[in-house]
């Protein structure tokens, strides 16, 4: 009895084991795959010009693209202003949204009053509606009003991008979260701001990390608003780079170590918030 | 301390009509228990006095004053909520501080210290203070809330289920605690159950709500022996009471009752109203077994019938006895039972004067005095 169960045990162990391993080679394979256009750009961005179109991996790296985009050879330093004015924009974005749409998601989530599916509607229809279809009206608009290449004029526009995600996430954070606990505070004698800011949201903090991260990236990301309302002193990254696409010549080199530097502040960010960026994402993302 | 008086309150969710016309009023000091089964409105009517869900007519007055226009947090009154509402990213003892230290009561740091220690004490929770509450079990979390309602002064305490979640030798516990509690120093309680034996216990009067109408108000005592109709007949007492459905035949000098199968029939003393269609009450612990020839004593009426089944419950057994096509209930001491076996032959005993007898349907109204 006792060897037939040991064996059957063993057998159980072996199994997992070998259902284990599978899953891993499987992640692993996945993961090698996902990274290989990662590992490209990193490679492009070291090499030097005789090598930029080449795809192999084995050639003679050079940091000389980053002093290139940097101006440390005394070239332009345009990049520098472009980063600040990207992390600026999307910082500021973030932070406009946070601070109106926290407030709105939560109005959102607790009470219906006349045409509030619709206001959320209207507000996820910025999401999948073509940037496109506003971008010429806009621009005009900016020009007259002067909001035209500001920085203020980008964190407004960016609010397109940046405003739905953060209410329609919220929203469903907030919905989960129970009513009875703002009401337990209310009914301990708080008022319902000091319950809301006591009671609520240290506890959808994962939610507020992510959705932070998420709008960051998208308002980072964002290509055709700076490319059409900006042109100088509110340019970002992504534009950009587009200097190093010209019509006399094209040196992806410069491109890609533009993007490696780039792609780090998102990356930095979403180290920091590590921590809650797994429950945040799945407990209330998937839903919104 | 304050009155509680709710006025002809309604409330719809949708097209569901929660509450239809519930008034009640508790005194000031009185301890109140709303009984009724799931889906009552129990916890609506809660809230709404809470003021946490508005009512769409009638009024609630705290005190004498109609609150419609007081927020929840001004009108001075404690909820336990009945999934305990805990701050789950706060300790016990920072729960239990917690309407101490709101901005309306501002208690000092020492006098608080001191009643939540009195409290938890009180709920057995005292060894628990520094723990969160999400490493709690259900029935500590249940005390947890619980204390933290007991743990401030309030015009009214109001109590969802507080006692659900505990085990039944805690809860015996409890609902002594709490009876003292409440005889000590006189809170106005609004108590929401749907345990017969915790409303019969507990309260000065009980409400007994069904589908969002408040059936009869009284003291246990008028519950318990003159329920208005059959539903609160049933709401009391385990095992429930026998409901025979039947007529009133004409007899001379007074009225019989003739149960539908025409398995027996038994003379009713004093009928109000002129209702035929209705239906006799009798709690199993009103009936006796009669076995054998023996003779009927005075003033009783036998009705034969065969054991359907008996089961053992302690000290006493349920018999349940078919007569004609119902079966009814009788609670007899256990040596009694155990000489029966399923078909054997027995008479029961029924009392004229302990039967209850109501108009037909669940909620048919009482018609004996």
């Amino acid at each position: 009895m006792t060897t037939m169960a040991t064996t059957t045990d063993r057998a159980t162990a072996r199994r997992a084991l070998a259902t284990g391993t599978l899953a891993n080679v499987a992640l692993i394979a996945y993961f090698v795959f996902s990274l290989l256009p990662v590992v490209f750009i990193l490679a492009l961005s070291l090499k030097s010009d005789a090598d930029q179109t080449t795809t192999y991996l084995w050639f003679k790296p050079t940091w000389d693209n980053y002093k290139t985009v940097l101006g440390s050879d005394g070239a332009d330093t345009s990049y520098v202003r472009f980063f600040i004015a990207s992390l600026v924009t999307s910082v500021g974005a973030v932070l406009v949204s946070l601070v109106i749409g926290i407030p709105a998601a939560y109005a959102a989530a607790r009470y219906r009053f006349r045409g509030s599916d619709n206001l959320m509607f209207t507000l996820l229809s910025f999401r999948f509606a073509p940037e496109l279809l506003v971008i010429i009206p806009l621009s005009v608009i900016y020009q007259q009003l002067g909001l035209y290449d500001t920085w203020v004029g980008m964190i407004w526009v960016l609010q397109l991008v940046t405003m739905p995600l953060v209410v329609w996430i919220l929203r469903s954070f907030f919905q989960d979260f129970p009513a009875e606990l703002e009401e337990a505070a209310l009914l301990d004698g708080y008022s319902r701001t000091r319950a809301f800011m006591k009671h609520v949201l240290p506890l959808v903090r994962p939610g507020i990390a992510a959705v932070c991260l998420l709008a960051f990236i998208f308002a980072w990301n964002n290509f055709i608003f700076p490319f059409t309302l900006t042109s100088s002193n509110a340019q970002t990254v992504t534009v950009s780079s587009l200097a190093y696409l010209g019509g006399n010549q094209v040196r992806f080199n410069l491109v890609a170590a533009g993007a490696v530097m780039a792609a780090l502040p998102p990356l930095v960010l979403a180290l920091l918030i590590q921590r809650y960026l797994v429950r945040g994402l799945s407990f209330g993302a998937v839903k919104g | 301390m304050a009155s509680i008086d709710v006025r002809s309150v309604g409330k719809r969710f949708g097209k569901v009509t929660a509450l239809e016309d519930v008034s009640f009023s508790v005194d000031d000091g009185e301890f109140f228990c709303l009984l009724g089964p799931s889906g009552a409105g129990k916890t609506t009517t809660l809230k709404i006095v809470a003021g946490l869900v508005e009512p769409e007519s009638g009024t609630v007055h705290i005190d004498g004053q109609d609150v419609r226009d007081v927020e929840p947090t001004h009108r001075d009154v404690a909820m336990c909520f009945e999934n305990y509402a805990l701050y789950p990213q706060l300790n016990v003892f920072d729960n239990l501080a917690s309407p101490l230290r709101s901005p309306r009561m501002r208690m000092p740091d020492a006098e608080a210290r001191q009643r939540i220690q009195h409290t938890a004490a009180l709920l057995g929770i005292d060894h628990l203070l520094e723990r969160s509450v999400t490493q709690l079990s259900n029935g500590q979390r249940q005390r947890v809330a619980l204390g933290r309602v007991l743990v401030r002064p309030a015009r009214a305490y109001l109590l969802d289920e507080p006692l659900a979640h505990l085990d039944a030798k805690l809860r015996a516990t409890m609902r002594a605690e709490l009876k003292s509690i409440s005889g000590g120093d006189t809170t106005t309680t609004v108590y929401v159950t749907h345990d017969y034996v915790e409303a019969l216990s507990l309260a000065d009067r009980i409400g007994v709500i069904r589908d969002g109408r408040i059936l009869q108000v009284g003291t246990p005592t008028e519950v318990w022996s003159a329920p208005a109709n059959a539903f609160v007949a049933q709401a009391f007492g385990k095992p429930r009471i026998n409901l025979v459905p039947g007529t009133f035949v004409a007899s001379d000098g007074g009225r019989t009752f003739a149960a539908a199968d025409d398995a027996f029939q038994i003379p009713i003393p004093a009928v109000l109203g002129d209702d035929t269609d209705v239906q006799l009450g009798v709690r199993p612990r009103d009936l006796r077994l009669h076995i054998g020839a023996g003779e009927v004593p005075d003033g009783q009426v036998r009705v034969d019938g065969s054991v359907y089944v008996a089961e053992h419950l302690g000290r006493h057994s349920e018999v349940t006895v078919q007569i004609g096509r119902s079966r009814l209930s009788v609670v007899v001491p256990r040596a009694e039972a155990s000489r029966l076996s399923p078909d054997d032959k027995v008479g029961v005993l029924m009392n004229p004067r302990t039967v209850h007898v109501f108009a037909a349907g669940a909620e048919g109204k009482r018609v004996t005095p």
